[in-house]
């Protein structure tokens, strides 16, 4: 379970209203102005998207915008970083999957 | 499109501090991919001295309060390229194009990646993440952890999740494969260098005979307790190296095994350690995309962590009216980056008494580091001035 640090022995206590926003369809509650992997987070969800070629599992890894691990669609618009983006009320956000294999042929795991 | 007196990629210490110099007498634009200004100071916490914390947030507000609204921001903008024309800069952004008189690079630094058998898992992440997750986002990472390399960052983030009351259950080296060769000699130099942050009793001692026979003796090192030791609270291993994180959809466990004072594995010692967060350690190097793009030479440095634009003590480039600061110019501390991007804004302003002053505090607060990011930092810089002069 991952948790959200209300109380902090050295930097104190921060609390902030919480906002609503839709992740694959369902509502969850994120706090204002943290970013979409930091509120994802806080509901204990670390699969951001499938890989695109394979399906396997992927979550956020630097969180500061260099890996793009983090990608995801947010109100229609794919692959944007989510560490990069802030958490706004009833944002639409949605896990991307695997991609399909266009060029038949090839090795069992896609590959050429 | 807008023009500027003054660009400034990178809203960290560097480009705040140089907005703050240049704020009432220069148009400027400061841009950043970030949608919060303070760049990675967004997550420093660490005790300066005894009662006396650096807290990066604050600082970061600081700075950015001080540019009292004369400054323009363009957050959560990323800039993809960079040209040079007829002494103008036109930097293209993912909101469009923006010129400028002058440019002023301050982008930082990254994590380096150190890839290991199961590093794709959710749950996987940098120092550096887990830094941010919990002093800034104010997330944990998760309920416990393990550190994957020893370094300086690692080790003062991993004090940074005890604050947190997040459990770090081991902090050890990473499996020995062609990217990463980090050894238990390393790893002792490192924890020695952090002199007084590490009062461990083991360490103390160990320093002391680091000090009277030079650690290339072995002493220290073969001395090290193979089960680790416990240094204010964190259970440091140097002779224990993650060969693997293990997992289906999510980390759930490492595999450690143990290894002698020279790195090398002894067999039948594999170890499994369950934690739901891993997070992985290589050190920072500098981001220079940006100055990548122009016509100049690049150093590659190790003590300064990378590939380096050669630049003067003043901060400028071989691009006229160009300049670097900050953590793209070698890996030092956030202190540092700030008074180079003072050093930068005095040059644009032809401030020639401050920035005489400006290069006084540099040399003072570079002489006065606790923690060094290498140890060769200092002549790191030296050979990077002969660069610059033999340009």
């Amino acid at each position: 379970m991952t948790r959200r640090i209300i109380e902090h022995k050295i930097l104190g206590s921060k609390k902030s209203p919480l906002i609503p926003f839709i992740w694959n369809g369902e509502t969850y509650y994120g706090a204002e102005g943290e970013s979409i992997t930091a509120a994802l987070l806080a509901n204990d969800i670390r699969t951001l998207r499938y890989h695109e070629r394979d399906g396997a599992p992927r979550g956020l890894y630097c969180n500061i915008g260099h890996c793009s691990e983090c990608r995801v669609k947010v109100d229609g618009r794919e692959n944007v970083r989510a560490c990069l983006t802030p958490v706004r009320e009833n944002m639409i956000i949605v896990r991307q999957g695997a991609l399909p294999h266009l060029v038949e042929g090839g090795g069992h795991d896609g590959a050429l | 499109m807008a023009h500027y007196d003054v660009i400034i990629i990178g809203a960290g210490p560097a480009g705040l501090s140089a907005a703050n110099i240049l704020k009432d007498e220069k148009d400027v634009l400061i841009i950043d991919e970030y949608y919060h200004h303070g760049g990675r100071l967004l997550g420093q916490l660490y005790e300066e001295s005894k009662g006396r914390w650096w807290n990066g947030m604050a600082v970061a507000d600081r700075l950015y309060r001080q540019l009292d609204d004369k400054v323009t921001f363009s957050l959560g903008t990323s800039v993809y390229n960079v040209e040079k024309e007829h002494s103008i800069f036109t930097v293209y952004t993912d909101k469009g194009h923006v010129t400028s008189g002058h440019l002023i690079a301050a982008t930082g630094s990254k994590e380096n990646a150190s890839p290991m058998p199961g590093w794709e898992l959710p749950g996987v992440m940098t120092v550096g993440a887990a830094q941010v997750l919990t002093n800034f986002q104010r997330v944990a990472p998760g309920e416990s952890g393990v550190i994957i390399g020893i370094n300086p960052l690692s080790m003062v983030i991993s004090m940074e999740l005890g604050y947190a009351d997040v459990e770090v259950r081991k902090i050890c080296l990473p499996a020995e494969n062609k990217i990463n060769s980090a050894t238990p000699k390393e790893a002792l130099e490192t924890l020695l260098s952090l002199g007084q942050s590490a009062p461990s009793k083991f360490l103390a001692v160990a320093a002391d005979i680091g000090n009277r026979l030079s650690l290339l003796h072995g002493l220290a090192l073969n001395l090290f307790p193979s089960k680790g030791v416990k240094a204010l609270g964190m259970p440091i291993s140097i002779k224990e190296r993650v060969v693997r994180i293990n997992g289906t959809d999510k980390v759930e466990s490492v595999t450690t095994v143990k290894t002698r004072a020279d790195g090398s594995v002894i067999k039948g010692t594999e170890k499994e350690i369950a934690c739901d967060f891993v997070c992985i350690s290589d050190g920072l190097s500098p981001v220079n995309e940006i100055t990548s793009l122009f016509n100049l030479k690049h150093v590659y440095m190790e003590s300064l962590g990378g590939y380096i634009p050669i630049h003067s003590e003043k901060m400028e480039t071989e691009v006229a009216n160009l300049y670097v600061a900050g953590n793209i110019t070698g890996i030092e501390s956030a202190k540092v980056a700030m008074l180079q991007g003072e050093i930068a804004a005095h040059h644009v302003t032809g401030n020639a008494e401050a920035l005489k002053e400006a290069l006084k505090n540099i040399a003072k607060e570079r002489k006065k580091a606790t923690v060094k990011f290498h140890k060769d930092v200092d002549a790191g810089r030296e050979k990077l001035q002969l660069y610059w002069l033999a340009k």
